[in-house]
């Protein structure tokens, strides 16, 4: 029953393990419709919460009038801070050591923000009662620019820190200020400047921009008052965290209290953090002993959920004649909106925006970032990237163009006279990190051939000679290292809970496999690439693998799924974990063929006899003795759980070349090449790496070309629809080449680095980088995204370019 | 999102009759389209409401109006309205109104008008984009309104003849004639059809007009 061939690679094929592109599993049910997402349950006896937000930014709250809305038939609360200030949950603790107000406490902080909630028999009885809560408000100043905010006499926002001069991360030196977080050496950068013949400076703004899932956030909060036990089906990242927080928020003993993240439209760092949404639709659970749903709508999603970057960035960097970089400067003031809410592992304020000396080889360098409060939702997360690496390689490649683009160099040329080269890994960064691996000048070269660079230049040349050429022709280039992984325990943690992953295996008595994980898939395909890894480690096919994941009362704990840490930090414990079950079926094969350990041989799907091919026990037959016939002296079964604490990060890198066209007469840009190389380290399924790269590629366009969360004077949001807020479609996508090249990581054990976040990462610069490109034979060093027609059609007017 | 708008609208009314109306909240109040005042708090102060319909979209602001300035010998009032809607906006305004007589012809007169609107919430965030066109129209139903109104009072002085000049209405649609019954002619609410299609009118001619 277990072999069906004894050819050893038909047998590995008919595995479907690492290497594999094995279809995705998770496809069957959702192409069908038959997802299981939040919004898809309905409890007997269900109400409904909505929400009552503040038209207004900044203001203090007069009076609440909830009596016409409790008045109306169907509502069964209305609830305000005051309600919620007996239980002490009127404000809750954030991610970065801040707190955040659940419901409006006496003043409205940004627009939009909760102020009371409504539950009711069905939503729209709810919706309507909403309306009928009347909130007077006495509007205050709004203060919207972070620069602003830090003005002596600027308004005081968050009053409830009066006189709180030391915050989470130190120093407090202004009533909007939040910390000033620094890495690296600052007399050592210092010294290189003034030593140095060549600097350049640049500004730029990463503007404000939001991760925009498809699904929105929402839970189903269900509190048993008989067994005194809390369930909570909620659109969640990591669920096991959120297990502890609503513990530690509600006094109900962690094992009382299960949470359940089901399927999960997307996330991208969305579905992070805790909102207030979750916190009143648990309260109002426990209140009225009934099951409460929220779920918010698209408005709601992009206006008050966690946004990513808003970074004021200044870059400087130092460099010899010839363009050898000496030294790196950067100065960042981060708008955080309201309260901050990063996040972040706990010790990062500005999570590791340190990785931005990239791939080059930079002797000393120094970032300071400023965090500061303003009138704007609060956020500041990881969308679709490892903590803040995004700005981080947007700055060090812009600065590496800007660079160039002073010396008179080729962007290609200046890279790879600065690269980290091969045999410097493993390479310690100026700002402590220390790289595993890396290959960047084959790459490089891999693209520009791909690509035929010395064409399009000639191309280009040709274009910007022809004064009549319809075009502006734009040539990108990004060589950038992703930092992801988080993360070693000894330096990241959330809320004091170290950055591990976890994994259990059981394999059943017919060899078959069920691994349950602290993750949580929000599309990345877990179901499908966990199990090749199992099914190469321990030669079960993948097929029979199931993988489950979300359940804090069946997985074990993990910190969940964002920053890229799925593969390099559960991937590695399943390994391990496989690996363990792999020792223990190694005892048993031995036991079953009455030889010593030392004498077999393991192949694909068994342990065979190293002095003769014929003798061998399969997984199969191992499996069925475990539960049957174990040696003595071992115990029944074959399972294992592994807790993985990484030793370091992982670092995949990539090279993207981008052609653009930019019409001269309307600012419409095409993109005419995006060519992307990444290299993840070993490649678990290539065909979900393609897919990741597309998602990630298509993001990093949108963000590049069009997402913007604009602000009126007041405070107003003005993009908060998806007529305004861009999300592109197959119409707008371009077309994506892929390429790669595979430089294991050495301290993993599989040798894998995570994938998914280095195409938006990667790709957002290089978008810009062509954009300027095509304005920087008229003397422009840099234009802020995103690259819109309109605002491109202003900087071809602006600077003599336009037809 | 703040809008300020500075408009002159000549009228084919004297100046005193103009005046009168102006200087009488409730009735000029009346002439708004869609808006009302409810009771009247103090000598200054008053609760009224606005209602606005823009296709399926009605927003109801219910709030305070406060004379902050009256000037009989300049024909000035200073207004400031606050309001807020149910579904989750505020508005809030500031008008200077003054009637100036014209030198040139004692039947007619102009009104001026200088207002800054700020509106938050949901009807800043979708209307943002039509805040100046939505409150041009408003103005110019206000004014038609105003003049009509205006011309049912009786004259403060000697008639000069009640010719109506076509050239010195501010809509584009030519005057009614004066009309014969003492009511005020006043729209219930801001017509959202007519809106819509006084923009699609003004966005055309704005489409053609900035390319010749």
């Amino acid at each position: 029953m277990n072999a069906p061939t004894d050819n050893a690679e038909a047998r590995e094929l008919a595995l479907a393990g690492m290497g594999a592109s094995r279809l995705r599993k998770e496809d069957a049910r959702f192409i069908q419709g038959k997802g299981n997402y939040v919004d898809d349950l309905k409890l007997p006896g269900m109400l409904h919460m909505d929400i009552v937000r503040a038209p207004v930014a900044h203001a203090r709250i007069k009076r609440i009038n909830k009596e016409a809305a409790l008045a109306m038939p169907g509502v069964h609360a209305v609830l305000t801070a005051d309600d919620l200030k007996p239980l002490k949950l009127h404000w809750m603790p954030t991610l970065a050591g801040d707190v955040a107000a659940v419901l409006a406490d006496e003043k409205v902080h940004f627009q939009m923000q909760e102020v009371a909630i409504v539950i009711a028999d069905d939503r729209y009885i709810a919706a309507d009662a909403v309306e009928a809560v009347e909130v007077e408000y006495e509007e205050l100043p709004v203060v919207l620019d972070p620069f602003e905010a830090l003005k002596p006499d600027a308004p005081v926002l968050r009053e409830d820190l009066a006189g709180k001069t030391e915050g989470a991360h130190g120093k407090r030196e202004h009533h909007n200020h939040i910390f000033t977080w620094e890495a690296g050496d600052k007399a050592a950068a210092d010294a290189a400047f003034d030593a140095a013949p060549v600097k350049v400076s640049q500004h730029m703004y990463y503007p404000r921009v939001h991760p925009c899932p498809l699904e929105t956030c929402g839970c189903v909060a269900n509190f048993d008052p008989i067994r005194g036990e809390l369930t909570t089906h909620i659109t969640s990242q990591a669920p096991h965290v959120v297990r502890t927080v609503v513990s530690l928020l509600s006094g109900i003993p962690e094992s009382k209290v299960r949470i359940i993240s089901p399927d999960i439209g997307g996330g991208f760092g969305n579905k992070v953090g805790i909102y207030p949404g979750y916190v009143c639709a648990i309260v109002a659970s426990i209140v009225l002993g009934r099951p409460v749903k929220w779920v918010e709508d698209r408005i709601e999603n992009i206006s008050s959920t966690a946004f990513a970057r808003d970074y004021h960035m200044d870059g400087e960097l130092a460099a010899t004649d010839d363009g050898k970089i000496l030294g790196l400067r950067v100065n960042v003031v981060a708008d955080h909106g309201a309260f901050d809410a990063c996040a972040d592992p706990t010790k990062f304020p500005a999570g590791l925006f340190h990785i931005c000396s990239g791939s080059y080889d930079v002797p000393a360098a120094h970032a300071s970032v400023k965090g500061v409060y303003t009138n704007k939702a609060p956020g500041g997360v990881a969308y679709r990237c490892s903590f803040r690496v995004t700005e981080a390689v947007y700055l060090i490649e812009r600065m590496v163009d800007v660079l160039a683009q002073k010396l008179g160099m080729d962007k290609a040329e200046i890279r790879a006279k600065n690269f980290i080269k091969k045999e410097q890994f493993p390479y310690t960064s100026a700002f402590g990190f220390e790289y595993d691996s890396g290959d960047y000048h084959t790459a490089l070269q891999k693209v520009l051939d791909a690509v035929d660079y010395k064409g399009l230049r000639a191309e280009q040349a040709a274009k910007r000679a022809d004064p009549d050429s319809p075009t502006l022709m734009g040539i990108g280039l990004v060589t950038f290292t992703e930092i992801v992984g988080a993360g070693p325990s000894k330096m990241c943690d959330i809320l004091g809970v170290g950055m591990f992953d976890s994994c259990e295996i059981r394999v059943h008595p017919t060899g078959s496999a069920i691994a349950r994980m602290g993750t949580i898939t929000q599309g990345q395909g877990h179901q499908t690439t966990y199990a090749q890894i199992i099914a190469t480690e321990l030669g079960i096919p993948s097929e029979v693998i199931q993988v489950e994941e979300g359940d804090t009362s069946t997985a074990p704990y993990g910190l969940g799924t964002y920053g890229s840490r799925s593969t390099p930090v559960a991937g590695a414990a399943i390994a391990l974990a496989a690996r363990k079950i792999h020792a223990k079926a190694k005892k048993i094969a031995a036991h079953l063929l009455e030889v010593n350990e030392n004498d077999l041989d393991w192949e694909v799907d068994r342990f065979k006899l190293k002095s003769d091919d014929s003798k061998f026990k399969t997984m199969a037959e191992i499996s069925w003795a475990a539960y049957n016939q174990p040696p003595e002296g071992l115990e029944p079964g074959l399972e294992a759980v592994h807790y993985y604490d990484p030793p370091n990060f992982t670092f995949p890198f990539g090279i993207y070349l981008c052609v653009v066209d930019i019409d001269r007469a309307t600012g419409e840009t095409k993109i005419r090449r995006f060519y992307a190389l990444d290299d993840c380290g070993t490649r678990i399924n290539p065909m979900i790496i393609d897919g990741q790269i597309h998602g990630g590629l298509t993001e990093g366009f949108a963000v590049a070309m069009g997402q913007q969360m604009p602000f009126d004077a007041q405070g107003n949001l003005m993009g908060n629809t998806l007529m305004d807020y861009f999300l592109p479609t197959a119409v707008e996508t371009p077309k994506w080449e892929t390429d790669f090249t595979v430089t294991p990581s050495p301290h993993h054990p599989i040798g894998a680095k995570g994938v998914a976040e280095s195409p938006h990462v990667g790709s957002i610069p290089t978008f810009t980088s062509a954009v300027v490109d095509a304005f920087s034979h008229l003397g422009v060093t840099h234009l802020d995204m995103p690259h819109s027609s309109y605002r491109l059609w202003k900087s071809l007017r602006d600077n003599g370019a336009a037809l | 999102m703040e809008v300020k708008l500075d408009k002159q609208y000549p009228l084919d009314v004297d100046a005193d009759r103009a005046w009168a109306l102006l200087s009488d909240l409730k009735a000029t109040a009346g002439c708004m389209p869609g808006a009302e005042i409810l009771e009247q708090l103090s000598d200054t102060s008053y609760k009224g409401a606005v209602k606005v319909k823009v296709g399926p979209a009605v927003a109801q602001f219910g709030g305070t109006v406060d004379v902050i300035e009256t000037d009989a010998a300049t024909r000035t009032v200073v207004l400031r309205g606050k309001g807020a809607d149910k579904g989750g906006s505020s508005a809030s305004m500031d008008l200077t109104a003054v009637i100036a007589a014209d030198p040139q012809n004692p039947a007619h007169c102009t009104l001026n008008g200088a207002a800054a609107v700020i509106v938050n919430g949901k009807f800043a965030q979708f209307g943002g984009r039509m805040m100046v066109q939505v409150s041009e129209m408003i103005l110019a139903q206000f004014v038609e309104n105003f003049r009509q109104t205006a011309l049912t009072l009786p004259a403060a002085s000697q008639s000069s003849g009640t010719s109506v000049d076509a050239d010195s209405a501010p809509v584009d649609a030519a005057a009614p004639e004066a009309p014969a019954k003492p009511t005020p002619q006043v729209a219930t609410e801001i017509n959202g059809l007519a809106i819509f299609w006084s923009l699609v009118k003004g966005w055309l001619r704005g489409l053609f007009g900035s390319r010749g």
